[in-house]
């Protein structure tokens, strides 16, 4: 046990049942999140985090400092040099006999050890476990220092206990995609091998689907990242997984005829056809029009008009019943746009039709909308792909090409037909082949789940729902921003877990972050790559962990 | 946890039988007198009657104190320049502080007594490196000082001694766990302030201690020519009646390597051979000293003989930047040892060496937290610091009586 201070209670700061100060030497290398360890009354040890660390030396001011420099002589050197301490505020986060009463001036100080460190943290009681990483500590003490798995109950982020994952960060400095690819990596592995210890969790089985929305991130994710080193195979190991890539993954490519439509490469796709692995997606009118409203999710439509004509078409009234193709949608559309148009409802006027028309046109001119699907082409419909989803299966959608309007279409159309499948609406499916929870994870949630989306969009309104809902129904969403304070409260408010990667000083000083602590916000604008601070209910505190390299291929 | 420990100490009482009573209350009952319950406060906090100066000197510098012989000062800061880097000259740091306070006033026969009590701290710091400051001794007593009518039977030490066992071991600081070193006693005399009297009795003793540990660092070879001594103030002791070391004659061969510094001196008592030199030392320029002169003690005579120092003044601050032109001069005093030095003075060397080192002795300073910072030395100004955060609060003590 080595001790570092001893508490002090002053009059002004004195120790409460929350938090306590103590002292220790200058050179003592303390960071915050380090667990600290105190003596405390009938023989209990009280646990503390580490929040604050400051340097007080008895200069009554900075005139003083200046004076005693000889009155500003920048080359003036001292025999003495000014008595100084570190004081440490450090969190409690709990007594080993659960003794709040707060600890008393003048009890030692000293480092923990791996085990108290995780009795500390409420790591060591933790079942259904799933790593979600690892903390280093006390790293600058040679022999001390402490490196320690951490994991999450899989109850309390892909539910029934708690579900939903949001991740905030900036771009290119938070590594966000490979966190959310870690965790879905950790929870393939663990669904793929369940042991005896996981009881609980037998009955359980998991399924994902990904959204591609940046490059080629993440379309190669069941090859091997040959850049993974002893070091990145030895974290995976500690952490109790197979630093193997992704298996059984499927690949959904948005149709082109020449290809425009994705960043993969005609070698890459067809390689992944060859191997079954992938297909491309289209949509077609007969069974598509029933998703048209997902296009308007980002256009202001206060006074409904863009959903009344949605509502017109999928209600098949007027001619649009007797329609089977895109093209002769189009020219249906093109008869209520004509002035004086007979078709015409009153309530919808001629100039909403345009306006439709508009937004229609641009989209309906990619090649995904299409009259058919060809299945020896590798061709099939992103709804009945993911009606068929197996258990442990990994499905991609690439949509990073298309532009934001088809990329919020696409994205709605898989969470309607995921919402679907959950809620038994699609025929022809086992009920016992559906796995009971799938994992969505998306980037870019500000796109569909900023507070400045109309609040009549669909996917909006669809995502709220399965944040609220889906935990019940086994439908989980991972999600992933720049700017968590962007996001809808409602949507936030439901994720279980938080993850807090690199960010800025405008963000840490919205009222998001009222409740960390000022050290653990600044903090946050100096994580590294491959560092996250992380919130979920069955830690104690807010923990600082880190992750290593993605086992997937990375596209450079 | 002070309570806990109050109620642990009260139940070992209890069980042991004899009734807690105050200490005051005891030296009421031994001593047969009267005891007036007077108010309780600390001196300190009043109307000091300390002497503003820290020397009680007066001497008239008319033979030189080292062996060079010059009457202009002499500038330092080259050497001190040179010393920059070098491990410092001064070790260690000695000082000592004593807080009063009146308790209660007793009667005896006609006349009414102030009983006196007193918190004395003597420490000596060890600077190991700019940043490793240790206490190396520190000595901390609780005393009373009653008048010396209070023996009525004459008995002198074995009375007193009597009274504080009594207290130690049936009053209250018992259950608190405090204990009363020693109790010692004024001389009844006719127009004298008693309180003046008994406070320069606990002064006597904390003097006392200082010396102390000088010997005893001394004795354990801690001091050389590497390693040499910074007492706060004079060293310049009064001969005592009483005490372990009363006598300076007797023990100032400890003082090869020891140098008092005084903040505080009174330059209306450096006379020259026909002028007060207060205005040389006014004018002394920055990092310059005076020449060392030499002076017999007045009231350090002792059973070896007389006592002999060498003193000069040293200016470690501009004056412009202070409030007096004494402020930042620094008096600095060595005893005089051997029959060479006598005779012919401090080895000037040595002098220019000693005040080079206290000269880069003067960052940083205690500006903004004292108001002697511009003649404080830092490392002293800590071991003062330290002496102070032992002392027990003034409510604490006067209430624990």
């Amino acid at each position: 046990m080595k001790i570092i201070g001893k508490v002090s209670a002053t009059e002004k700061i004195p120790t409460t049942i929350d938090e306590f100060s103590f002292w220790t030497s200058k050179d003592r290398i303390l960071s915050p999140f380090d667990v600290v360890k105190v003596v405390h009354l009938d023989s209990s040890t009280t646990f503390g985090v580490v929040e604050e660390i400051s340097h007080i030396t008895d200069t009554a001011s900075y005139l003083s400092s200046f004076v005693s420099n000889d009155f500003g002589d920048v080359s003036s050197q001292m025999n003495t040099h000014r008595i100084g301490m570190n004081y440490v505020r450090a969190r409690v986060v709990g007594n080993t006999k659960n003794i709040y009463t707060p600890v008393l001036d003048g009890s030692t100080v000293s480092l923990a050890d791996a085990a108290e460190v995780a009795q500390a943290l409420g790591l060591s009681e933790i079942r259904n476990k799933l790593p979600c990483g690892y903390i280093d500590m006390y790293e600058y003490e040679g022999n001390e220092k402490v490196t320690l798995p951490v994991h999450f109950n899989s109850k309390f982020i892909i539910g029934p206990e708690g579900a939903h994952l949001n991740i905030s960060g900036i771009s290119g400095l938070a590594s966000k995609t490979s966190y959310a690819m870690f965790l879905l990596r950790s929870i393939q592995d663990k669904f793929m091998n369940l042991s005896e210890k996981d009881e609980e969790l037998k009955d359980e089985s998991v399924a994902f689907v990904v959204l591609n929305v940046k490059g080629r991130d993440l379309l190669a994710i069941d090859e091997t990242n040959l850049d993974l080193n002893d070091k990145d195979r030895e974290i995976y190991k500690m952490l109790g997984m197979e630093p193997t890539p992704f298996r059984n993954v499927k690949y959904f490519y948005p149709y082109s005829d020449i290809g425009s439509n994705t960043y993969a490469s005609r070698e890459l796709i067809n390689s992944q056809i060859a191997n079954k692995k992938a297909s491309y997606y289209k949509y077609v009118y007969e069974y598509d029009k029933d998703s048209l409203d997902m296009l308007f999710a980002n256009i202001d439509d206060p006074n409904q008009t863009m959903d009344s004509i949605c509502t017109f078409i999928q209600s098949e009234q007027g001619n649009f019943g007797k329609i089977r193709s895109w093209h002769d949608f189009e020219e249906e559309i093109n008869e209520y746009c004509k002035a004086g148009s007979n078709r015409a409802e009153k309530e919808i006027s001629v100039a909403s039709w345009r306006k439709f028309k508009r937004i229609c046109q641009r989209a309906l001119s990619n090649k995904m909308f299409a009259p058919r699907v060809d299945l020896a082409n590798h061709e099939n419909r992103l709804e009945e792909a993911i009606s068929g989803i197996k258990k442990n299966e990994i499905q991609v959608i690439d949509i990073a090409k298309l532009d934001e309007n088809m990329q919020g279409f696409v994205f709605g159309d898989v969470i309607r037909a995921i919402y679907n499948l959950k809620l038994g609406q699609v025929e022809d499916v086992d009920e016992s082949e559906i796995p009971s929870k799938i994992i969505i994870f998306i980037d870019e949630l500000n796109k569909y789940a900023s507070s400045d989306v109309p609040k009549s969009s669909p996917i909006l309104r669809q995502l709220i729902d399965i944040t609220e809902r889906g935990r019940s129904l086994g439908i989980i969403l991972f999600s992933a921003e720049q700017f968590k304070s962007a996001i809808h409260d409602r949507i936030k408010g439901n994720c279980s877990t938080h993850a807090y990667g690199r960010t800025n000083a405008i963000e840490i000083s919205k009222n998001d972050y009222r409740f960390v602590p000022n050290v653990y916000k600044n903090m946050m604008t100096r994580l590294n790559q491959g560092e996250y601070i992380i919130q979920n209910p069955v830690f104690r505190s807010m923990l600082n962990i880190k992750f290593p390299k993605p086992v997937y291929k990375q596209f450079k | 946890m002070l309570s806990d420990m109050m109620l642990k100490f009260t139940q070992i009482r209890f069980s042991r039988g004899p009734m807690i009573m105050r200490a005051l209350k005891i030296i009421e009952t031994e001593t047969g007198g009267k005891s007036y319950s007077s108010h309780k406060y600390c001196y300190d906090e009043y109307a000091s009657p300390d002497q503003p100066y820290e020397d009680d000197q007066s001497y008239a510098p008319k033979q030189y104190g080292e062996t060079e012989r010059r009457d202009m000062p002499k500038n330092l800061k080259p050497l001190a320049d040179k010393l920059c880097g070098r491990p410092p000259l001064f070790r260690y740091f000695l000082d000592g502080s004593r807080r009063t306070y009146k308790v209660d006033d007793i009667a005896y026969g006609e006349r009414i007594y102030p009983i006196v009590a007193g918190q004395v701290g003597v420490a000596c710091c060890e600077r190991l490196t700019p940043d490793r400051f240790n206490v190396y001794a520190v000595e901390n007593r609780l005393i009373l000082c009653l008048s010396e009518v209070s023996d009525k039977d004459g008995l002198r030490k074995k009375f007193f001694d009597g009274i504080k066992n009594r207290i130690n071991k049936e009053s209250n600081l018992y259950t608190l766990g405090l204990s009363l070193s020693k109790i010692l006693t004024y001389r009844d005399e006719p127009d004298v302030n008693y309180e003046h009297k008994a406070i320069a009795k606990i002064h006597d003793e904390m003097l006392d201690s200082e010396k102390g540990i000088v010997v005893r660092i001394s004795n354990e070879n801690k001091l050389n020519e590497d390693s040499y001594l910074i007492k706060d103030g004079s060293i310049e002791y009064k001969t005592l009646k009483a005490g372990s070391y009363k006598d300076l004659s007797v023990i100032k061969n400890n003082y090869r390597r020891v140098v008092g510094v005084s903040k505080r001196f009174d330059p209306e008592k450096c006379v020259g051979k026909k002028k007060n030199n207060a205005a040389k030392i006014a004018e002394l320029p920055l990092y310059h000293r005076t020449p060392a002169f030499m002076f017999e003690s007045s009231h350090s005579k002792g059973e070896d003989g007389a006592v002999y120092l060498s003193a000069w003044y040293v200016r470690i601050r501009e004056s412009r930047h202070t409030i007096s032109p004494f402020d930042g001069v620094i008096k600095v005093e060595k005893i005089i040892v051997t029959d060479q030095e006598r005779h012919t003075g401090l080895d000037s060397e040595e002098i220019d060496l000693i005040t080079a080192n206290l000269i880069n002795e003067r960052n940083p300073v205690a500006y903004g937290k004292d108001t002697r910072w511009a003649n404080h030395l830092y490392p002293v100004y800590l071991t003062e610091s330290y002496i102070k955060s032992r002392f027990l609060s003034d409510n604490f003590f006067l209430n624990a009586l």
